[in-house]
Parts: C-alpha cells; structure tokens; sequence
C-alpha cells in the first residue's frame, strides 16, 4: 500500500463529493491540505485533457514534486483524482475501475442526487478497502 | 567568420568592379529551391550568400587540416566572370584559360559572359553575340547549361532569372555533395561507436559542422534535427559507465544559466578527454537549439524544451550537488527560468497562432515563473526570510515537499559576523506570527521539508554524532527539547520553537562541536550564497527583506498572470491569494481584497472548503479593516456556513458574535445579505398543506440554523411563489412564532392569508437580525440535513402548498319537496352537507322572504340526515341518526353545534306563510285561474363558515305552500221543485291524509238550505279521509231563495267551513303545524269562499233550426233556411205583451247571399205553445263547412231564448255542379 494517497470524486461542477486519505502513512492534517490544493490544481491540468481523449482513465495527469495525480473520468464528468506517490498505472487503473463500479451503483439509487455529496458509509468502506487492495 | 555562403568570382577579365554592385544586389538569394536532408526539395527565403573573389585573403588563410574541419565553408559556387570582344582571342587566350579554371570538378561553376557592347553598335553587339554563341558551345554541355550574358548597359530582366537559376543550382549541388560527405563521415564513425578509439568529440565535429552547414543554407530543421541527435547521443555518452568525467560549473559565472548563449564559453575551454563537460556541453547544444527554434519562429517550443531542460537538468544538478557551490542549483534554476521567460516573451507575438498554442504558452510561461518563484523562496528561507512567506498551502505544498539543498558540507559561519547574527536573531524575534481574526489557531503550515536546524548540522562534518542526538532526540522529535536547553528564559512560542532561535552570543567564534543555531544557519548560508551568485543584481534582491518581497511579488504576479492568460484560473487564483497576502502584510488592503475575492469566489465555487476556509479570515480581516460592512457580513456567514469540522466551536461562535455585533452595532443602513449556505428551510415532510379556495392555514416549515449558538431574531418572514408563474407576487408572511433559533433544526409555523387558488413553492425566508436583513434561499432536502449544506437547484422543488380551486364546499337544499300548508305553522327542513369541508362553527343565516314569518319562539331541530343513499348499517351512524337536538334561533341566526360540523344534517325550522287572501273554490261559473306562484315564498339562506368565518355559502330557496283543498262545486242536479243539489268537491293538494271532520257551508244570500239548515251536508259521512292527490264531494241541498236583488247575490260569497286535521310527515311535506302553544287543538279549520251563480231564468221562447229539404247545399243553389220559433210560457212581464217578434238573421255577407228580408216583425200570440216558422231563402257563396246564418230576437234577451242547437254550428256547402255553372236546370 502506498504511503500517500488521497483520493478525491469530483462532480462535474469541480465541487469535491468524496474524499478519502487513503494512504498509509500517519494522516497530518498540514499534509491534507496540501493534498486538497495539489489536487484542486491539477483541475486545471484534467479541463485541458478530458477533451482531447477517448479513455476513461486518464493517466497520470500532473505531478507536483515527487506526488502524481492520476484522474479518472467517469459518468457524467464525474472524475475520481488520486494523489499518490509514483508508481505503475495497473494497480491505479484497476483501482479506479472497481471504484467507478461502486459510484455507478450510487449514481443509481433514487435516493442520490447526482451532483450531491456521497455520504454513504457502505461506499466509504469498499473505496478502502480497495485502495488496501490496489495500492 | 560570418555565416554565410560564400561564392567565389573568378574574375578573369578584371570586370569584377564593374559588375560588383548588380552582383551584389541579388544577395540574399530571395527564392532558392534546395534539397533538405531527406533529398527533398525545400524553398528556401533569403538565403544569405556574399561575394568574393578568389584572391581574398580569407580563402588564402587556413591551413589544410583547418580546411577539412571548415570545409562547409568553402565557397559553394564559382562565377567565372569574363568578357571577350575578338573570336581569336576568345579561341586561343581565354578558352585554354577558363578550362584550366574549369577542370577542378570539385567545384560548382558557372560563365557569366560580359558584353560591354553598347546597344547602338551593332558591330560589337553582333560580335559579342557571335563571342558568346561560341563560348556556349564550348562550356554548355547536354545536361547543364553554364554560361549566360550579361549586357554592361542595361541587362535584361531575364539575365538575372537565368544567374539566380544557375547561382541556386550551383550552391545545391554543392550542399547536396557536402551533405553526403559528411553524412558518410558520421555513418563510418557511428559504426565505431563502442570501440575503444571512437571519440565523440570528432563526432561532435562532423555533426555540428553539418548542423552548421544546414544552418547557413536556412535549412534550420535539418540543422536542429543534427543538434537533437547529437543531445541524444551525448546523453548516451555521458550516461555510459565508465571513468569519472568532470561535471562543470565551477568556474565564475556558471551559477547564471548560459542555456541562451551558445557562445558563452568556447568549446575548446569545456572539453575533457574525449568529451565535453556536461555541465557547459548540455547548455550548448540547447543554447543553439533555442536559436534555431527562434529561427523558426517557435518560441513556444523554447519554452516547452527549455521548462523541461530545466528540470531535467536540475535534477543532473541534484547528483553533483556533493561537487558544486552551495545552493548552486537554486541559483541556476532561477537565472535559467528568468532567461528563458525573458527571452520566450520578446520573440513571443502571439499573432498568428491558435487559441490552445497562444494558452500552452502562456501555460509554459507561468510554469516557468512558479519554478523561479519556489526556488527564490527556498532560497529566502534559507538566508531567514521564512517569517516573511505566507504559510499558504501553495508555498506550503511547493517547498515541504521540495528537500534542502544537499551540500557536501553545510557552510559554516564566518569569523566576524556576530553583528549579522544578531540582525537575523532580531528578525526572527520581532516577526510575530500573524493573530488571526476570531482567534483562529491553526497549526501553521510547514515550508520546510524537515527542519533546517537538523538538516545543517547533520551536514557539518564535524559535528559529533553525540551532540547531534542529545539536540534532536526529544520526546517529540520537534527540537523543543533542544530550544529549551538553548533558551530557558525564552517564551517558547510554537514558531520560536520551530525556529530555533537562541538567545544572541556575544561569542564570536563557535566552539567547533557546538551545533548552529539557527541564526547562524540563515547567517552562513547568506555567506555561502554571496560566494555562489554572481549576479549582483540577484544578489541584491536577496539582501533585505524589501528587496526580496519586491523579487517575490514579481515572480507570482508573472506566474498569476501567465497562468490566467492560459486560462489555468485555479494555478492563477492560488497565486492571486499569494500576493493579497503580500498586500495585506503591507496593508495595502484594497488590493488584498480584490485578489482574496478571486481566491475565495472559485473556492466556494467549487466546493472545496478546506481550502476556502484557510483564505476566508484573511478576507474577512481585510474587509473589516476596510469597514466593508457588507463584505464583512457575508464573509462571517461564508465562515459559519463551511463544514461545522473546519472550525472549531469556539471559533465558529467567534463568528456568530461578530455577526450578531455588526447586525446590533451602529450601522447606517439596512445590509442585505444572502445567507442561503447557512440557514436553510424546506416544507414539512409529507403531502402538501392543502386549503381550500380563502381559506388561511398555518404551513410549518422546518428551518435548520447553521449558527453554532442560538440566534435571536428580529422578524422571520416568508416567501411563496406560485409555481405555475415566476414571479412572486406574494408578499412575504411573518412568522407568529417566537424568533429564536435553536442551531440545527427548527419547526416554525407561519400563518397563510387567504392564497389563490394554485400550487406554492418556498420562495425566499427572509428576516432580520438587529439590521441586519437576511434572505436565503436555500432549500435543504428532506429529512435530516447532513452538516454540510447541500444545495441543489437541479431537483423540482416540491409544492409546498397548494390552494384548491373555488368549489362548492357545502350544500344546502330543502328537504322537502312537496308544498306545505299556508297559513300554518310548519317546518322548513334544509339539508346541511358539507363537502369535505367542516363547517365547524358555521353560522346559518336565515332570512325569510315577504310573506313568511320565523317563527323564533320555537326551537330550531337539528338531526342527523341520512339520505336515502346512505346506508344506516354502521353503528355510528344509527347512533347519530336518533340525535335530534334543540338549539334557538336569534334573529335568524343559528349556531351549527359541532357534532354537526363533518356530517349532513337537517335543520327544521318554523315558519309561517301569510296569505291574507280567503281562498276562492271554483265552480263551472267562476272558473278560477291557480297560479303556482302565489304559494311560492322564499328564503334566502346564508352559512357563514371556515376557521374564521371567511368561507360564505349563500343560496334562496323557494318554498311551496298551500292551501289543504282545493274545492269547486257543481249543481248536480235541479229539482223540477226548484231544489239545487250542490256538490262540493274537495281536492286534496298536500301530500298527506287529509282528515275532514266537520264542513259547514254558509250559503250566501239568494241561496239556502234545505232540511236542516245548519249549513251541514246532505249526509253526514265524518270524519272523511282524504288521502293525498285524491278528490271527495260533499253534497249540499239548498234551494234558491226568493230574493230579487240581484246585486247583493252577485257580490256576496258563500263561505265554506272546513275543518280537518292532517297527518303527514314533515320530510315529506305538509304536516300538523307545530302547536304554538301546549295544548294546542290538532284540529285546523279551512275557509274557503264559494260564489254561487243563481241559476239562469226559464226561457219564454225557443228557436230552432229545422234541416233543409234538400241533402246538400251547393254553392249558388237557392236554398231555403226555416226556424221554428215557439213561445214557452206566457210571459209575466205585461210591457212585452205584444204579440209582434222582431227578427233579425245575421249572416256572413261573404258566404251567404240572402235573398229575402233580413229582418222584420213576425206575429206570434203570447200564449204558451204557440209557434210559428220564419223562412229566409240564402244563396250560399263558398264551398266548406261554414256558419248558416243566424236568426237573432233582438228585444227578446238571450237569456230568454232556448236555441236548438244551443250554440254556433257548421253546415256543408259543397262546389257547384261542373257543367252547371250559375245555371238553373229547366226543371
């Protein structure tokens, strides 16, 4: 498991609907905030690229010192962005995947807003654990 | 030597200084088509070439090892100048001479043929001519052309095509030869490439002679292409393991980055064995890459290779850090960004390029600037200028992450710089870190990767280990320990603590295993820093603290500003807040303002609230300053409304107060203030409060407080809007509830007003704080809020409410249907049913019409309907249905008890109709017209009813009443003794059984009974039911009496006396009137009055009409019409006595003809039984059924005449006879 991550859906609107410090290394809260400005920043880097590209999964879009943002374009712009120390793409890659399956499941209960914040603690749990799983 | 291509003139006829200047002019060769590196065809512009003889002293110079290394700059073409006037000459002196010229095929040539010959001599022109033609077939072969003429006195325009041509050919093939040469040259050495004696500074040669042989010839992709390959292969080269190469960059001025000037140092100076150093060689080949790319015009693509050169080489400068001056890599970072953004931007037009490019630039150059930004602040920091950088995530981010510079050994402080100790000492003693508004205490963000103090000293060798762990092993590992053992008497702050700062020593000269004090870091490492820059003008903005702030806000205002201009806005705003910080420490708070405006708008824009809440105090700060009321407000409720775990409660309640200060303080006017993100409101779970058409109601609404405290409000108001139209027309409702706000969730109810008909939606909740007016409009969803708002304008907002449509919400009919007798007490039912409506408290106006009286002694009845499709089964219902309750009557009001309020009821009620009239019977000689709307009354009918009698049901009823019997009489029968027999028919006109008991008839004068004479009937058949709708006839006898005036008979009634009792229900229609008083006889007592016509006088006289003799009448056919006229009786009166009668016969003149005397006198004798025939003969004039004539008595009067047939009568007239017309047959 990597010792940085922080994972990050953002709505179409750029507006932050799920975050998760999903690194191992003992959470700071000084670091958090880094994560969310080196993540809010890389927005700029993902409106660029979302248009000129086919895929789904993005790719490492933008590094910021030794960190790398992957991003993850899913359902109506909905994009997942993880924060993390640099590694191979496959593991991410799956990552992302099998996340994008669990917000299509939220994204159909009658009950979510699309748009609206994901504040189910089932979601919670299986995006942990598969980050212990893939990254 | 200048770069040019060099063509040689063979001046073989000394005309060269005549033809210099033309020559010359067609320099830069303005079109040239030459062949590229792949062979292809490439046009080439203003191809830069110079003239020179072949004497000139710069083709004499070099030495032959020299010529092969400059060989691209041999001359590519020969122009062979010469100018011959005689054949011979030309065959023996100048052929022999130009083909020795000529023979060196290693040489591209070409003849220009002068022609000094002046146009008007056409004898030298023609030997010119001749010349020349002959020059031609000598020098010209097949496949080339090599001469052409050039006339000294105005040559022509096509001389000058056929000498670019032939010059252009000429260098081509020159290129193409020397092109291939070396492309052999660096294939062959490129084979030796792993062998011990390949050598890549020959390789180096080959290629950069080429790159620059391609350069010359404009082929400037070629030529970078040459320098890319060579990039690779030296990367290959020096990357290959083997001996240990010198890195570079140790000599003065290195620290400035020459990756823009090729020409900085020579090659000779950075060669090293048989390669280049790096550090210079790496910045050559960009260096002349970048002039080629800016040669294409492709400054973006500078940028683009120069952003990643530099970091590239940064990171090559990382690995030799261990070997260069300190911070040496900082330095170069920042002189290479700042030369490239320097030199980018000046060739940069952004004319002519995309949108994406003209962005990508931009993108390039703010990327360029952040590199230099965060580079200058690692540097400040390390000289001690880290109080002064604002602990923002950015820089936070940019420098925690980015590691201290890796010197071999830290510098160490220099002798005699106590007093600059203590300067640094005092800096980091008065700078005080920054106390936030509200007492927010956050953990300052770190700008460091570890702590400097640690990461110095580690690195000074001789530093024992012992001292270093006893410094840094502390409990916590943050050097507290060690601040303490250095500081005791000190305050230890959490900034002091972090930066170490001792006491200031008096001593000068450290003791050498005593560790630095942090100070002293900031003091050597300025040292170090002076001896690694030099740059003075660098230097200088590192040398005070302004100097810096101003180098400082250069940086981020170009990174903004470039990033902006690439529509990056998130890189830009974050930066945009870097220099607001800077304004605000200078208190240039205007500035600030707009720039922290920038940053927090996108923030809370997009949601991102950690972000959000670390600029939003520093706005807020500065709006307070500026006394900005409003933007103050705003920015405390933006602050109350983040995420409740951004803050903490202490803080957040610092946030109501200030509001709750501001809104109570002294403020000029009302602010407005939208405080959507904090109080937020929705309609009650469930369906919709629905109300009837001007009904009010009371709507509750769940209002949830973001405020941390309880809140007290000055009013609270609402908002509907009508979801069928935009606007809200509605104004807004207050609140009746008490106004205080409990944080979370509040119900607060809200009283209607009578609404339109239609569906609302919650518009806006408004309301006051001290002056402060507030309006939200935010709409929280259902069900519990989570603790951060959501806001979503996307989902449908349900009705909140909805005002039906007028409709009929109660009904009232009468319950009976039949008519009811007049003049009687009797109830009135009406049917009360309201219609899904409670008419609780409902009040029943009841206002009779004209004639009809309430009766309000009486009680009114109230009971429990139940219509005939109701179904009495349920309990309930049997259980009410028995209920009649009594309630008054007050000037004809009545009070519906609330048991009455949900069900249908019957409300009885007394009344009285008047006539005043006697009712008439009617007999065959006073026949009587009934009109149906003389028992007609009416009742208008008001119920007031709703929660505040607003709900108006208004309805007239009619009620039928009428009399019990209608009666007629008849005389049945006449007596020869002059008895009447007068039956009385009785009909009954109510709906229930009639009981006649008693009928009495008082005869009017002219008329009396017979018998008895109590005026009762001939048989006494009492008591006489009459069912309803049914007929009985009394018998009277009576007998005219003998009374002769006839005026008093004619005007006098009989009266008829009836009384009877009834039994009928009430819902049904008439019944025994409600006694007015206990005790009351059941018994009812009818009048009616009867007039009674005395029978007509005995006729004296009897006419009557006897047949006609013949069958049928016919038109124009005599016929003789004959009445019988005979006397009845004598007559008594003695004034008629005569015997004489006049007749008269009335006839229509249009059907009849009479033919005879109309009238006349006929003699009759007055006795009884005489009689007499009157004959009128009548021609009658149309055919049909018509009126015979007449025959009238005129003195005797009608009455007196019994006629046979009694009234008027047809006869049949049939048409006259075809062939007979008017004819009267013989016989």
């Amino acid at each position: 498991m990597a010792s940085t991550a922080c994972f990050v859906i953002v709505s179409k609107n750029d507006i932050p609907i799920y975050e998760a410090e999903v690194g191992s290394a003992p959470k700071k809260e000084d670091l958090a905030h880094q994560h969310q400005f080196i993540l809010h920043a890389a927005l700029d880097v993902v409106q660029d690229l979302a248009w000129t590209t086919n895929a789904m999964f993005l790719r490492s879009v933008d590094r910021f010192s030794d960190l790398v943002v992957s991003v993850y374009d899913s359902v109506v712009h909905t994009r997942f962005m993880l924060l993390h120390d640099p590694r191979s793409d496959d593991g991410i890659k799956s990552f992302f995947q099998e996340v994008h399956e669990l917000y299509i499941k939220i994204f159909l209960n009658p009950l979510y807003l699309p748009g609206s914040r994901i504040t189910s603690s089932h979601f919670d749990t299986k995006v942990r654990a598969l980050a212990r799983k893939y990254l | 030597m200048a770069d040019f291509l060099f063509l040689t003139v063979e001046d073989v006829s000394d005309l060269w200084l005549n033809v210099k200047e033309s020559f010359e002019g067609r320099v830069p060769v303005k079109k040239a088509c030459l062949n590229n590196k792949a062979r292809n065809p490439v046009f080439v512009d203003n191809l830069p070439a110079e003239f020179i003889q072949t004497t000139d002293s710069r083709l004499r110079s070099r030495f032959p090892q020299e010529q092969y290394l400059f060989w691209f700059r041999e001359p590519y073409a020969t122009v062979v100048l010469v100018t011959c006037e005689d054949l011979d000459e030309f065959k023996t002196i100048l052929k022999p001479r130009l083909k020795l010229i000529v023979q060196n095929d290693e040489r591209e040539w070409f003849i220009v043929f002068v022609s000094k010959a002046h146009p008007s001599n056409d004898q030298a022109s023609k030997m010119a001519k001749k010349v020349y033609a002959r020059l031609e077939a000598d020098f010209n072969t097949k496949k080339r052309e090599r001469c052409c003429k050039f006339d000294l006195h105005g040559p022509d325009a096509e001389f000058w095509d056929d000498f670019d041509s032939k010059m252009v050919d000429c260098i081509r093939n020159t290129l193409d030869r020397r092109v291939q040469f070396y492309e052999e040259e660096i294939r062959r050495l490129s084979e030796q490439r792993f062998t011990p004696i390949w050598n890549f500074c020959n390789f180096f040669i080959l290629k950069e002679s080429l790159a620059f042989m391609f350069e010359m010839s404009n082929l400037h992709e070629d030529s970078l292409r040459e320098y890319d390959e060579l990039e690779l292969c030296y990367s290959e080269s020096v990357t290959s393991p083997g001996k240990h190469r010198e890195f570079g960059g140790l000599d003065t001025g290195d620290d400035q980055a020459a990756l823009l000037n090729p020409g900085f140092k020579a090659l000779t100076q950075i060669v090293q064995d048989d390669v280049f150093r790096e550090f210079e060689f790496r910045q050559y080949i960009f260096a002349c890459q970048a002039k080629l790319l800016f040669k294409l015009s492709r400054p973006i693509e500078v940028a683009a290779r120069g952003h990643a050169f530099v970091v590239g080489f940064s990171k090559t400068l990382a690995l030799h850090e261990n070997s260069l001056p300190f911070c040496f890599r900082e330095v170069w970072v920042i002189t290479a960004c700042l030369g490239l953004i320097k030199s980018t931007t000046s060739h940069y037009d952004g004319g002519a390029v995309s949108i994406d490019t003209d962005k990508e630039f931009y993108r390039l150059q703010g990327d360029l600037y952040s590199l230099c930004r965060i580079k200058f602040m690692r540097l400040a920091y390390l000289i001690g200028y880290g109080v002064e950088i604002e602990k923002s995530p950015v820089n936070s981010a940019s420098l925690s992450m980015l590691p201290w510079p890796k010197p071999a050994t830290w510098p160490s402080i220099p002798p005699d710089s106590s007093a600059e100790v203590m300067e640094k000492e005092k800096m980091v003693l008065q700078a005080k870190s920054r106390e936030k508004l509200f007492d927010i205490h956050r953990k300052p963000l770190p700008l460091e990767p570890s702590l400097l103090l640690r990461e110095a000293n580690r690195r000074r060798a001789f530093l024992s280990v012992g001292n270093l762990s006893e410094l840094y092993d502390s409990a916590d590992g943050s050097g507290l320990d060690a601040n303490s053992k250095l500081s005791p008497n000190r305050s230890a702050s959490n900034f002091m603590t972090r930066t170490m700062s001792g006491p200031a020593t008096s001593e000068t000269s450290l003791p050498v295993d005593r560790p630095m004090r942090l100070s002293e870091i900031h003091v050597a490492a300025e040292h170090a820093l002076k001896q690694t820059i030099s740059d003075p003008d660098f230097m200088s903005s590192l040398s005070s603290v302004e100097e810096f702030e101003k180098r400082y806000m250069e940086l981020t205002k170009g990174a903004a500003d470039n990033y902006h201009r690439s529509w990056w806005k998130r890189h830009g705003v974050v930066l945009d807040g870097e220099i607001a910080a800077l304004f605000f420490k200078h208190g240039n708070y205007d500035l600030a303002v707009k720039s922290y405006e920038k940053v927090c708008a996108l923030y809370s824009a997009e949601g991102w609230e950690e972000l959000l809440a670390d600029v939003l105090p520093d706005l807020a700060e500065c709006q307070k300053i500026l006394n900005d009321e409003a933007g103050y407000l705003a920015s405390c409720v933006k602050l109350l409304s983040l995420d409740s775990t951004l803050f903490s409660s202490k803080e957040r309640q610092a946030f109501q107060s200030e509001v709750v200060r501001l809104a109570h303080s002294e403020m000029k006017y009302l602010v407005p203030l939208d405080v959507s993100s904090l109080i937020t409101f929705a309609g009650s779970a469930g369906p919709p409060l629905e109300l009837c058409d001007g009904d009010p109601g009371t709507l509750s609404i769940v209002v949830w407080s973001g405020f941390p405290d309880d809140i007290t409000l000055e009013s609270l108001s609402l908002r509907l809007s009508a979801s069928s139209s935009a606007d809200e027309g509605i104004k807004a409702i207050k609140s009746s509830d008490s106004h205080v706000l409990k944080p979370g969730r509040n119900t607060i109810s809200f009283d209607i007003p009578p609404q339109k008909p239609g569906s609302y939606v919650l518009g806006a909740l408004t309301g006051q704080i001290g002056k402060l007016s507030f309006r939200s409009h935010g709409f929280s969803q259902d069900g519990p809020v989570e603790t951060d708002e959501f806001m979503s304008f996307e989902t449908p907002t349900r009705p909140v409410l909805k005002v039906r449509k007028p409709r009929a919400l109660v009904d009232i009919t009468p319950a009976v249907s039949s008519a009811l007798l007049m003049n009687e007490l009797q109830w009135i039912g009406l049917i009360v049913k309201p219609i899904d409506y409670s008419l609780k408290g409902g009040i029943l106006h009841i206002d009779a019409g004209a004639e009809l009286k309430i009766e309000e002694s009486q009680m009114i009845e109230i009971e429990h309907y139940r219509g005939d499709v109701e179904h009495a089964s349920s309990a309930d219902s049997s259980a009410e249905a028995g209920r009649v309750e009594k309630i008054p009557i007050e000037n004809g009001k009545i009070k519906l008890p609330d048991w009455a309020s949900d069900v249908t009821t019957l409300v009885w009620f007394p009344v009285r109709a008047i006539d005043d009239t006697i009712a008439r019977g009617e007999s065959p000689a006073s026949p009587q017209k009934q009109s149906v709307v003389d028992g007609m009354r009416m009742i208008a009918l008001k119920l007031e009813f709703g929660v505040f009698h607003n709900q108006v049901f208004e309805r007239t009823i009619a009620v039928h009443f009428t009399n019990p019997f209608h009666v007629s009489t008849r005389v049945v029968d006449k007596c020869n003794d002059g008895t009447l027999l007068l039956q009385v028919i009785l009909c009954s006109e109510v709906k229930a059984t009639l009981h006649v008991k008693d009928v009495q008839l008082d005869l009017q004068s002219g008329f009396e009974h017979l018998g008895k004479g109590d005026g009762r009937p001939a048989s006494s058949l009492f008591p006489l039911v009459v069912a309803p709708s049914s007929r009985a006839g009394i018998l009277f006898i009576i007998r005219l009496s003998g009374t002769k005036d006839l005026d008093e008979v004619e005007n006098a009634d009989s009266m008829l006396n009836i009384k009877y009792g009834i039994s009928g229900d009430r819902t049904t229609g008439a019944h025994s009137p409600v006694p007015a008083q206990v005790g009351d006889s059941e018994e009812l007592l009818f009048k009616i009055a009867l007039r009674l016509k005395r029978p007509v006088l005995d006729p004296c006289l009897a006419v009557g009409f006897l047949p006609f003799s013949t069958d049928s009448l016919r038109v124009g056919q005599l016929v003789n019409m004959k009445w019988r006229v005979e006397r009845l009786k004598t007559p008594e009166d003695s004034n008629i006595s005569s015997d004489e009668i006049l007749y008269q016969v009335d006839a229509n003149p249009q059907n009849w003809m009479v033919a005879g005397r109309k009238c006349g006198h006929v003699s009759l004798s007055n006795e009884q039984g005489s009689r007499m025939e009157i004959t009128v003969t009548c021609i009658p004039l149309v055919s049909g059924y018509v009126h015979p004539p007449q025959l009238g008595l005129p003195e005797v009067g009608e009455v007196n005449i019994s006629c046979n047939p009694a009234g008027p009568h047809l006869v049949c007239v049939l048409p006259p006879a075809l062939s007979t017309s008017y004819c009267i047959p013989a016989a």
